[in-house]
């Protein structure tokens, strides 16, 4: 009896031994990098909406991600090589252009717009401050082609790929035996932006009793001031409506943007732009569509006492909103639980 | 033993088969054959000759065009047994360009043998290719970009572009005009249209019938809804008619500017 027990140990011991050999060399010879562990499975956060993004049409292989991380940050794809999309997409500003107002593009070209976040991009039904795009793979067309962001030309990028081993290797690998197309790299661009999902802020684990997360009784006046006042349009947990609403900024007349009109002619679309999520606003500074406003402090004077009344403004905002000062630190403070470090901080979307 | 006779029982079976398709129906059109579609751009009763040719619209108002060009999309032909064929919808995008012939001749292959009585198309990329996002659009991208056909506000595509001067009675000085439609934040402006065949078109594993396509850029301004470039170029800086509701108009105008002149069955 005895005997045998050892044996099975042994038996045991000598399989542990095999096991983690194997792994260990396999973790050595396969891949270059630390890399390997990658989690690429798409879940629903739990105080999360449905998607609207269909991942199971476009589901993330690691060498798609890849493929769709190297995309992100190759500035080779613009036409003076250097304007990738990471250029303007900081990770650690909530992939926002930090401290600017409006970005600067390829030979630099001004936009007229402040960079949006790139976070939880699955789960909205249109894109860009005017909603000029409806589908997550096609977003980054815009970006990609437009001539003050990357001025790309995709016969070109077609022939990098074509022509570039790493590309080559990642192309076959993502979508084996398929030819390289625009349709693919937007594929893979689609299984990188979509799986950028923020949703472990602190608001969130506490939304989600998690960890034992509490929010600070400041924290907590200031998220019900917030739902009573902001959450008409800043609605849910992606905290906006997605609806486009004249916020009452003063109109600059050298752009003129007339916002969502640009894409419907219609009158009533004049000045609207899309309500932004508000998830690592801290982080995402300036705000506005027009990049106008440096601080929170002056986003919230804004609303309380500085609205425009221009053509279609949004009725909510006609008589401002009314806010005290002790309501605008509490808000503050709530604000800042929405920022979600592990996100920002994910080395699945870092650029090495 | 047992295996010659499974051998007997087969070859049994394959000599009735045999017997079947040769008595059955010794007429059966099978196997797959080509069929071109051809579009001609004509602009009334003249041949479109673009540039130098000046096209008079009935009210008054003289084209000269320097451009035209549109997306012909999902391809269907039915049959006279009311049978359809759908040509496969990723491979069924191309872009016609009168100032490019190669582009005027589309050759659909891997058409089931058959007569084909009617042609039905689209002008324009559909909703449901919208909604795929970049899914089954291969390098359409890449053509239309090539053709200076991306709608390049949003992530889409100029389906129809339509451009050139004109004059008026009263605009004696030459104006640009630009017609482009495609989708918008209000409406997808896509449309199809389906042309019956003057004769059925004969398509067979030998034969390539090849369907000739009028398509008339007078009536993409004087189809049913009446389009005015004067009216549209309100500045005096040419008409530009490129959004808004009035794309509307010129799509339905677009669906019927097409029709099939002759069939060629050899």
């Amino acid at each position: 009896m005895i005997k045998t027990d050892k044996m099975r140990l042994s038996k045991k011991i000598a399989s542990i031994f095999i096991a983690t050999a194997v792994g260990l060399l396999s973790s050595c010879g396969s891949d270059d990098d630390s890399y390997t562990e990658i989690d690429l499975s798409f879940q629903r956060p739990a105080n999360f909406p449905a998607p609207t993004y269909d991942y199971a049409a476009n589901p993330a292989t690691r060498a798609g991600f890849e493929l769709g991380r190297k995309l992100f940050y190759d500035g080779r794809l613009s036409s003076d090589g250097v304007v990738s999309c990471g250029f303007c997409h900081e990770q650690a500003a909530a992939f926002t252009h930090h401290g600017h107002s409006v970005s600067h593009g390829v030979n630099e070209q001004i936009g007229t717009r402040n960079t949006m976040p790139i976070q939880n991009l699955g789960f909205y039904d249109s894109f860009m401050w005017d909603g000029s795009v409806d589908h997550l793979d096609l977003v980054a067309v815009v970006a990609l082609t437009s001539e003050i962001e990357m001025n790309g030309n995709f016969q070109q990028m077609l022939s990098l790929f074509g022509t570039d081993p790493e590309y080559k290797r990642l192309f076959e690998q993502a979508f084996p035996n398929e030819q390289i197309s625009t349709e693919k790299m937007l594929l893979a661009l689609g299984q990188f932006m979509s799986l950028m999902v923020s949703s472990n802020s602190k608001f969130d684990k506490w939304q989600r009793a998690e960890d034992g997360v509490t929010l600070t009784a400041e924290e907590e006046s200031g998220y019900e001031v917030f739902q009573q006042k902001c959450a008409s349009c800043h609605a849910g947990n992606l905290f906006t409506d997605q609806s486009f609403r004249n916020n009452g900024l003063v109109i600059n007349p050298f752009v003129n943007d007339l916002g969502k009109y640009r894409t419907t002619q219609i009158e009533t679309d004049k000045y609207k732009f899309k309500v932004p999520s508000l998830r690592n606003v801290m982080k995402s500074a300036p705000y506005m569509h027009d990049g106008k406003f440096r601080t929170l402090d002056a986003v919230l004077d804004h609303y309380t006492s500085g609205i425009q009344q221009t053509q279609n403004i949004d009725p909510s905002l006609i008589n401002g909103i009314q806010l005290s000062e002790t309501e605008k630190v509490q808000i503050k403070a709530f604000l800042n639980t929405l920022t979600d470090e592990e996100f920002l901080n994910d080395s699945r979307f870092a650029p090495f | 033993m047992k295996s010659l006779h499974k051998f007997r029982v087969a070859m049994g079976f394959a000599i009735l088969a045999l017997l079947f398709s040769c008595s059955s129906d010794d007429e059966a059109i099978t196997g797959q054959g080509k069929l071109n579609l051809e579009f001609d751009q004509v602009f009334g009763g003249a041949d479109l000759i673009l540039r130098t040719q000046a096209n008079a619209l009935s009210n008054g108002e003289v084209l000269k065009v320097d451009e035209l060009k549109y997306i012909v999309s999902n391809i269907r032909l039915t049959k006279s047994d009311g049978t359809v064929f759908t040509y496969p919808k990723s491979e069924s995008y191309f872009i016609v360009d009168e100032s490019d012939i190669q582009t005027q001749l589309l050759t659909l292959d891997g058409v089931p043998a058959g007569d084909y009585i009617s042609v039905t198309f689209g002008i324009g990329v559909d909703q449901e290719q919208f909604n795929l996002g970049a899914a089954g659009q291969g390098n359409f991208l890449a053509l239309a970009e090539a053709e200076s056909m991306m709608w390049s506000w949003s992530a889409g595509y100029k389906f129809l572009v339509y451009e050139g001067t004109f004059t008026t009675p009263t605009v004696t000085d030459a104006e640009t005009f630009m017609v482009h439609t495609g989708r918008t934040g209000i409406a997808y402006n896509y449309t199809e249209t389906t042309l019956t065949l003057p004769e059925a078109a004969a398509v067979r594993t030998s034969v390539t019938p090849q369907v000739h396509i009028f398509a008339d850029a007078k009536r993409i301004l004087e189809g049913p809804n009446a389009i005015s470039l004067e009216e549209n170029s309100a500045t005096g800086l040419g008409a530009m008619i490129m959004g808004g509701a009035i794309l509307g108009e010129v799509t339905t105008n677009v669906s019927q500017a097409f029709q099939v002149n002759h069939v060629h069955n050899d």
